[in-house]
């Protein structure tokens, strides 16, 4: 199995405060109330690592599309709004926790690679430690209560995130959706499907032990790394000088663009990616990271806190695309097509 | 980072819970379709999401996410037969009181306002949460500071499932064993609860 194709992996934990009505229901006053009490129990010396907390109303829109564009927020809390609302990171990035968003608690842990029984292992102590203040909502038969009824249950979603170009090219990918809802799994795109990087989940399935939900979404999502695998050495082996053609103009203009949006730069460097996988392209650059650390690391928002020395509020400046462009000729550099 | 969640976890009050293709059979996929970085969404049944995904070739991408919460927009089952109520039933209508939430805001939204909406819609959401779910209890974590009462419960919970699959590969003398513990934790249960 190619290591790459599963790039990153995700757990998060959704949970309420037994006491109190959820997020949207509940007074402002009583929510500020949860946050201080939260907040206040996140920076004491009772956790293994500290928690930094962060002020929301005080950060710019770039500050905020960081977080989510770090796998450290979640796209829906960034746009939620709500004075109540606390968000804090654990220790060197490990985990993070929304505070009041649809749910009053949502823990997620986020890293590159196959981490998935890792996180789960991180979340469920500091889900453990969390209880120390709060008291959960929860039922017997219905599990940790959530304010959407279908995601009540372990409140646990797993996330992995696959680079499945092949698949997707070639239209295999409906099947293996297909393959996935039965089993109470889904797949979305994660970038507007560019570069054929989905993420797979447990949208529907909250039963059974999380050691369990978790176990599926790994064996899915190696079982649909290998089918990936296959259909590139078919591609490969009917499609030799499609193939070639298709990398080797990926290449051209990763190395000569001088103006490059974010989703261009996924598909050019998922193509670099595959060409150097199956041995016809030498990379340097792209072979010192991993693509999806390259990948990530060209979102506006990255480009704009890393590489500009006047920070911009506007995530689409032109000048973003040309910084990009830049960048992708740098790692790019010295590639050739064999 | 995450994908943008898919709209099946809010309930879409302008779709149909038909097919959107053959209309006859319930919407149970969601077909979210990238072609060209242009997004569209389908609700289908299991049949014709089959022939779409066959049919897909090129650069269509066909993705399928559970329609869970389909039952909750206002053409299930459970609606229907409410529908046929008198208008005035609605001067009645089932309500939270802890939150307020109506039942007319449940199905509206997909949401509950707090804990006890979970008792007041009980058979609301029994009838349309959890109709594809396999086992109705849950399996997972408990929490540590919960009540003891629910833990036991839970525990209960997983020796009946223990003791239903016992007795259906005829293994007798393990199923006592088990009856037995369940017995005692159902006095300790109603010594917790007293």
């Amino acid at each position: 199995m190619s290591k790459n194709a599963l790039t990153a992996s995700a757990v998060s934990l959704s949970r309420n405060e037994a006491g109190k009505r959820f997020s949207h229901t509940e007074d402002a006053e009583a929510l500020q109330e949860l946050r201080a009490e939260v907040v206040g129990a996140l920076t004491t010396d009772h956790w293994e690592r500290p928690w930094r907390v962060y002020d929301l109303d005080a950060m710019s829109l770039v500050e905020v599309n960081h977080l989510v564009e770090r796998g450290l927020m979640t796209p829906a809390f960034s746009e939620e709004a709500g004075e109540a609302r606390g968000f804090a990171v654990y220790g060197n990035n490990q985990a993070s926790l929304e505070i009041n968003g649809v749910e009053h608690f949502h823990l997620i842990g986020f890293r590159e690679g196959d981490q998935l029984e890792s996180l789960w292992s991180l979340l469920s102590v500091l889900d453990d430690r969390l209880e120390a203040v709060a008291s959960y909502a929860f039922d017997p038969r219905w599990g940790y209560l959530t304010a959407y009824p279908g995601k009540a249950g372990t409140g646990l979603r797993a996330y992995a995130t696959l680079h499945v170009p092949a698949l997707m090219l070639t239209g295999k990918l409906a099947a293996t959706a297909l393959e996935l809802v039965g089993r109470g799994l889904g797949i979305a795109p994660l970038w507007g499907g560019a570069g054929g990087v989905v993420q797979i989940s447990n949208v529907a399935r909250q039963t059974g032990p999380e050691s369990d939900i978790v176990a599926e979404v790994e064996n899915m999502s190696r079982a649909i790394t290998e089918k990936e695998r296959s259909v590139r050495k078919m591609l490969m082996r009917e499609h030799p000088v499609q193939a070639r053609d298709q990398i080797g103009r990926a290449l051209g203009a990763a190395q000569h663009a001088w103006v490059m949006t974010f989703h261009e730069a996924v598909n050019l460097i998922s193509a670099g990616q595959v060409g150097m996988e199956q041995g016809l392209v030498e990379a340097p650059g792209l072979a010192a990271e991993s693509a999806f650390s390259l990948m990530s690391r060209l979102q506006p928002a990255h480009i704009v806190l890393e590489h500009m020395e006047v920070k911009t509020d506007c995530l689409d400046s032109p000048e973003i695309d040309e910084i990009r462009a830049r960048v992708m000729r740098e790692v790019f550099a010295g590639a050739i097509v064999r | 980072m995450f994908a943008e969640e898919s709209p099946d976890w809010n309930v879409d009050l302008g779709g149909s819970a038909d097919c959107e293709l053959c209309g006859e059979e319930p919407a149970t996929m969601h077909l979210l379709r990238v072609v060209h970085g242009a997004v569209s969404h389908t609700h289908l049944c299991a049949h014709c999401a089959e022939g779409v995904a066959e049919q897909t070739e090129g650069l269509a991408l066909v993705l399928a996410v559970p329609s869970v919460l389909r039952g909750l927009s206002k053409k299930s089952s459970g609606d229907q037969e409410e529908a046929a109520e008198p208008a005035s039933a609605n001067r009645e209508e089932k309500f939270c009181g802890v939150c307020g939430t109506t039942l007319s805001d449940l199905k509206e939204s997909g949401m509950v306002g707090c804990a006890n909406c979970y008792r007041v819609f009980a058979d609301h959401l029994e009838a349309t949460v959890r109709r594809e779910a396999e086992p109705i209890e849950h399996l997972g974590k408990v929490p540590i500071r919960g009540p003891e009462s629910d833990s036991l419960r839970h525990e209960m919970m997983r020796l009946e499932r223990m003791l239903r699959e016992l007795v259906s590969h005829e293994r007798f003398e393990e199923a006592a064993g088990v009856r037995d513990r369940l017995a005692e934790l159902g006095q300790r249960l109603g010594g917790a609860e007293a």
